[in-house]
């Protein structure tokens, strides 16, 4: 039997009391890597015991010197850099430019989170009234977890943890239990820092684990990526139990393509944001819509590019595309494009029944064109969190827009023009929280805050930036008056 | 390797083009290029680690590696001067196909520490 994967509760690595454990494997080789524990609620409740006993002291810890740990965390992640991004590699099957990517990112979150310093500092008035000055002071509010998906395993963690313990909270990490050991590495690096135990915790499994920190009364906020469904039901838990909340869920990530779009660098970039990390992630580009002749043109051009896209191991260098995370995936994936191969859509590049010679036991689903997608079908509505990119047609810049609205979700839009007066239409009028400009990959920065509009955002204060310090901090209000 | 069709697969190529050059001219007794050759696969590594863009990575076409085999055994200053030839032609050629401003510029300046 393969290892089985720990948690760390209270400055130490421990075994779960699960009885039930996911087996986590190599999409690619099939490989099995490890075994995650099924944590209890009662793991969950030690982990949070521990993290509630450090709040105080940690709390009072300078924040220059909560700040100094985040150095020391870069530098370590830095050292380990391509340690980390095979990590991913392995459990994920992404490409290791893609996951160097996802390790960059995420330092860029470390960075932010030395930051913090300046970012807490608050505002002041003199005398508000005779005599009276009036200030605020931002204050860590406790205990945090974060629920955390498997297709950013190292990133999506660090858009949470370094600014939540640099604020002065204590904070609790239930990774995917479909990649947990790019997240068992992070903590092993935290664990080097020294930090006081109980500062982070590693709890690792699936539901039972989720909601028991959702229900625990001494968890004050929780977030959370993952899909629109799961995101809902975190939501209303999280509320239901008095909690913070940020829940980030699915998406159906559209582009406009302008007839006077430079269509050659377009599809470039198209490619990348509809077949990175074989479309497993929450700003994938899912429909680009071709406005006018642009449509055609489009069709023809990432037709010949699509099918030439290199699909192998991620450890190879070459290796444009990876695998998708499960067998289970590549059969929902397979069937949704049958589905719309059923509705009239025209499959122009068919990524069904793929295989890499090699690794035939891999997770494949090769990258897929779906050309002549109508509004109200599957490709135009459901996120597929696959390597499918769907064509639509309309007439002109405001049916594209049209189009885009209809959609449900609201994580990113993009447009690819050389037209300013469009450019600033489409970002004034599209109702998506992440919004590109001849970019189709429209994710921000660790400065900003990760925007999500209707079903694609459960909350009102977002991860990562400024609203991130907001989440992580309690705002008092002192009025003083010395006779 | 041979299509140097992605980001990582050109930075990659470059690192152990250096890491052979250092070895190469350690052998021959030229330590001063071994160890420029080995500060260049160095900031290659870092330039690897902190330029890569998630968001626009993409496609790259028209580099294989196979154009910039080196000869090895040669190390007479005419072997020398044709490895070097070859390190300068390939930087010359990769530097364009990047989208990161600074990985390019990182490129470029190894290819003129070789000549180009």
């Amino acid at each position: 039997m393969s290892r089985a994967v720990k948690n760390y509760v209270d400055g130490e690595w421990v075994e779960s009391g699960a009885t039930d454990f996911f087996p986590v494997h190599d999409p690619a080789t099939c490989e099995l890597l490890a075994n995650c524990p099924d944590s209890t609620a009662e793991d969950v409740d030690v982990a949070v015991r521990s993290a509630k006993a450090a709040f105080d002291e940690w709390r009072s810890t300078p924040v220059l010197v909560r700040a100094q740990y985040m150095h020391h965390f870069k530098v370590m992640v830095e050292d380990n850099f391509e340690k980390v991004s095979q990590i991913v590699v392995r459990e994920h099957g992404k490409t290791m430019d893609e996951a160097r990517g996802e390790v960059r990112r995420g330092i860029e979150s470390i960075d932010f989170a030395m930051s913090v310093p300046v970012l807490m500092r608050s505002d002041g008035l003199e005398d508000i009234s005779s005599g009276i000055d009036e200030t605020t002071v931002r204050q860590p509010a406790g205990v945090f977890a974060a629920i955390t998906p498997f297709n950013f395993p190292f990133m999506v963690p660090l858009w949470f943890l370094p600014t939540a313990i640099t604020c002065g909270n204590t904070f609790i990490l239930k990774p995917s239990p479909q990649t947990p050991l790019a997240t068992e590495f992070l903590f092993e690096m935290l664990d080097e820092l020294d930090l006081p135990e109980g500062v982070v915790s590693l709890v690792n499994g699936g539901v039972p684990s989720a909601t028991a920190l959702m229900e625990h009364p001494d968890v004050t906020g929780v977030s959370f990526v993952g899909s629109s469904a799961v995101a809902q039901i975190i939501y209303e838990t999280c509320t239901r139990n008095g909690k913070r909340v940020q829940a980030q869920g699915g998406a159906k990530n559209y582009i406009a393509v302008m007839p006077d779009a430079d269509i050659e660098a377009s599809v470039k970039n198209i490619l990348g944001a509809a077949y990175g990390c074989a479309g497993q992630r929450c700003l994938a580009a899912a429909v680009a819509v071709g406005v006018g002749d642009a449509y055609e043109q489009l069709k023809d051009e990432l037709a010949a590019q699509v099918a030439a896209l290199k699909v192998g191991y991620g450890l190879d260098e070459t290796t444009q595309m990876g695998t998708v995370i499960s067998d289970a995936a590549v059969g929902r994936i397979e069937s949704m494009i049958g589905q719309s191969e059923g509705e009239g859509a025209e499959v122009v590049v068919d990524g069904r029944d793929f295989n890499v010679s090699g690794y035939e036991k891999g997770s494949w689903v090769g990258p897929t064109l779906i050309a002549d997608v109508q509004p109200n079908t599957v490709m135009a509505t459901e996120e597929v969190f696959g390597p499918v990119l769907s064509l639509m047609k309309a007439d002109d810049f405001d049916e594209a827009v049209d189009i885009i609205n209809q959609s449900r979700y609201g994580n990113a839009a993009s447009i690819f023009t050389s037209n300013g007066k469009h450019a600033r239409e489409f970002k004034y009028s599209v109702n998506a929280g992440n919004i590109g400009v001849n970019i189709g990959v429209a994710a921000p920065s660790a400065s900003f805050p990760f925007g999500g509009q209707k079903d694609s955002f459960f909350g009102d204060l977002h991860g990562q930036g400024m609203d991130s310090i907001e989440f992580y901090t309690e705002r008092k209000i002192v009025i003083e008056r010395w006779v | 390797m041979a299509s140097l069709n992605t980001f990582g697969a050109v930075f990659t190529f470059a690192i152990e083009l250096e890491a052979q050059l250092s070895a190469y001219y350690g052998g021959i007794g030229d330590s001063a290029m071994a160890k420029a050759a080995d500060k260049r696969r160095k900031k290659l590594e870092r330039v690897r680690r902190e330029n890569v863009v998630e968001i626009t990575l993409e496609p790259i076409a028209g580099l294989d590696a196979d154009d910039y085999a080196l000869d090895l055994s040669d190390g007479s200053p005419d072997g020398q001067a044709a490895a070097a030839r070859i390190a300068a032609r390939f930087y010359r050629d990769a530097a364009p196909k990047i989208n990161v401003r600074a990985a390019q510029r990182a490129l470029e300046r190894c290819g003129k520490e070789h000549g180009g």
